[in-house]
């Protein structure tokens, strides 16, 4: 059964058509990658997913519910998360706190609990830090020793290791990743495909939507691959028949008549 | 362990006495005296770094016993400045700022909702004080409990347009709005327009009035005795609350809508919730410090709650931290009597308050107490 479906999404900034008429299907623990030149319309995609676009046209179903008029947090708590190409963590904060709020919308306690029924909350708050240091424990098992410094202070590849975690925290069935590698030198980017494999490991039952320029990772985690130019979808398909993709080759290489 | 009791004890104590030995100083080289052991003592605390750090340990492995001290001292206050009564008026006013100060800070520090419209939502808590008491015949302490709610109420009003305008342009939105309840107070008929509202009456409890003279075993205490003490209640209820509520869900949802309003979204954190929630219970302390000040000095008028005021309490949150609770008792505590302390400088002073917020802005951006980690305790 798939996970999500979407038919037709077009999203258009003024004259710009960024998104036209995109069909894309995520099956249940599936691992899609999805490639295309800069401004191809990639990131776009995940913006009109996660309700911080509105598309112009077209339909998003997600666990058999319309998303498409849905608020981005009421989508979140629907069970997509995310990533973005440039972190965008709480520096000031610790990095327990950045992955808590990933739990927010999952809380059992409220407003009274924080002030008057203070034992709810601090018991509810030590389980959920507890959960953090295990999520963080899988990537690096020294990282929750650090867990309540300013994630500021933490080196690149942590950081994004606690925004892997805030999303993962949130429990969701879809991850969509934007380019995780962004700004990452060849070392790190062997560690993040091995965080990858274990996120795939650990939870088999969860989608990925990962957006990628490094072919590597984009061979080495995805089950199938996506290919977008100009904001349409022009290939699909393992990663050896869309490499091998005329199209793509074209997009990626340009055609012998545009350099002639 | 019992040394760092006495640690903690003595180092409460000796900031007790030489703050209380600063205020009354007559002569200038005494205030200096006093001031200048109150820097040094500073200094040697920041820039000694194992006596920095054996104090800060201390506290934190004493803070039940450090609470405690710090509250039999406030408790003390009226009782060591009995020989100059106007100084408990004072120590009232700036615990009125705390509790101002710690509602504002919620919104402009936690939430990142800059409010620069402090003075009106603390105005719309005193002006609603003044006509349910004069007019309406109330009692002042239900007049005290109910008047904060007219600021929720007008803020709730006024949310729409802070909910689609964010930093600068909100900060203008809220600065205008000051000016309207100014403009309003000033010329409507039903608030008393420049005289304001006067013969607020005073809060009784059970008979009790509290202008009434304290007598603590024997010995009188100065005539504000009594409104200091419900201050210090007010004030340390209101600390007491929005620390709980800053270590919680809703301050960790706050200050991510602060720092990354996507990130926040994309976590499941409605923008509108959060920001309603925060702007409501800040303006509910604001008017609440608002509401006390009317039945403390028993009128309320427009100059009471002009924009002056709004920065005024803009600036406790800047010394004391911004994010930071404790920070603002700080800050309240210092930006309130030191310019009455300072009075024989004239208009010179508010020229010295602006010459001390650039420096902090400058030099130590995150205020004298800033904001620590959060560990939900």
């Amino acid at each position: 059964m798939s996970l999500l479906e979407v038919t037709g999404l077009t999203v258009r900034f003024g004259g710009l058509v960024a998104l036209d008429g995109v069909d894309v299907v995520v099956a249940e623990g599936e691992t899609v990658g999805v490639i295309g030149p800069n401004g191809s319309g990639k990131t776009t995609l995940f913006n009109a997913l996660t309700g911080l676009l509105a598309p112009a046209a077209g339909d998003v179903v997600f666990l058999g519910r319309r998303l498409t008029g849905l608020e981005a947090h009421a989508i979140a708590r629907l069970g997509i998360a995310r990533t973005f190409q440039a972190s965008r963590l709480c520096l000031d904060l610790s990095a327990f706190d950045n992955i808590l709020i990933g739990m927010h919308a999952r809380r059992r306690t409220g407003l009274l609990d924080s002030v008057v029924r203070r034992g709810r909350l601090v018991g509810e708050m030590r389980a959920a830090i507890e959960r953090a240091s295990h999520l963080l424990a899988l990537f690096n098992r020294d990282l929750p020793r650090r867990g309540f410094e300013r994630v500021g202070q933490l080196p690149q590849i942590d950081r994004r290791r606690v925004e892997i975690c805030r999303a993962l925290a949130a429990g969701p069935r879809l991850l969509l990743l934007d380019e995780p590698s962004a700004g990452m030198n060849p070392e790190e980017t062997a560690e993040l495909m091995r965080d990858l494999r274990i996120v795939r490991d650990e939870m088999p039952g969860l989608s990925v939507v990962i957006i990628e320029h490094d072919m590597f990772v984009i061979e080495g985690v995805s089950q199938r691959v996506v290919a977008f130019n100009y904001g349409r979808k022009i290939a699909e398909g393992s990663f050896a028949e869309v490499a091998r993709h005329t199209e793509v080759r074209a997009a990626y290489l340009g055609t012998e008549t545009a350099h002639a | 362990m019992s040394r760092d009791l006495a640690g903690v004890w003595l180092t409460e104590a000796a900031v007790f006495t030489l703050v209380v030995a600063g205020i009354l100083a007559e002569r200038p080289w005494a205030l200096g005296a006093t001031g200048g052991a109150l820097v040094a003592a500073g200094g040697l605390v920041r820039f000694v770094p194992r006596l920095g750090a054996a104090l800060a340990g201390a506290f934190a492995r004493r803070r039940a016993a450090a609470l405690a001290g710090g509250a039999v001292l406030a408790l003390a206050l009226p009782l060591a400045l009995r020989s100059s009564p106007y100084w408990t008026f004072v120590a009232t006013l700036a615990l009125l700022y705390v509790t101002t100060g710690q509602g504002l800070n919620f919104q402009i520090g936690t939430a990142g909702v800059i409010n620069l419209a402090g003075a009106a939502f603390a105005g719309l808590g005193g002006y609603a004080v003044g006509l349910l008491t004069v007019a309406g015949g109330w009692p002042a302490w239900l007049a005290v409990l109910v008047g904060p709610w007219a600021a929720v109420l007008v803020g709730t009003i006024l949310f729409v347009p802070i909910l689609k305008t964010r930093g600068h342009y909100l900060a203008l939105v809220t600065i205008a709005f000051v000016f309207i309840f100014n403009i309003l107070v000033n010329n409507l008929e039903f608030t008393g327009g420049p005289q304001g509202i006067k013969n607020i009456p005073t809060l009784s409890l059970a008979g009790y009035a509290f202008t009434t003279r304290p007598a603590l075993a024997g010995v009188e205490l100065p005539a504000h005795a009594n409104f200091y003490y419900a201050a210090l209640v007010m004030a340390g209820l209101t600390t007491w609350v929005l620390r709980r509520l800053h270590d919680s869900w809703l301050g960790l949802a706050l200050n991510t809508l602060r720092d990354d309003e996507i990130a926040a979204r994309c976590c499941g954190v409605s923008v509108t919730r959060g920001k309603l929630l925060a702007f409501s219970i800040g303006n509910f302390f604001i008017g609440l410090g608002g509401a006390f000040y009317a039945v403390v000095v028993g009128f309320v008028s427009p100059p009471d709650f002009d924009f002056g005021y709004s920065l005024v309490m803009l600036s406790v949150i800047i010394i004391g931290g911004v994010d930071s609770i404790p920070g603002v008792v700080l800050g309240a505590c210092l930006l309130v009597p030191l310019p009455e302390r300072f009075r024989f400088l004239h208009e010179y002073r508010l020229l010295l308050y602006g010459v001390v917020i650039v420096v902090m802005l400058l030099y130590r951006p995150r205020g004298l107490w800033p904001a620590r980690i959060r560990r939900y305790r």
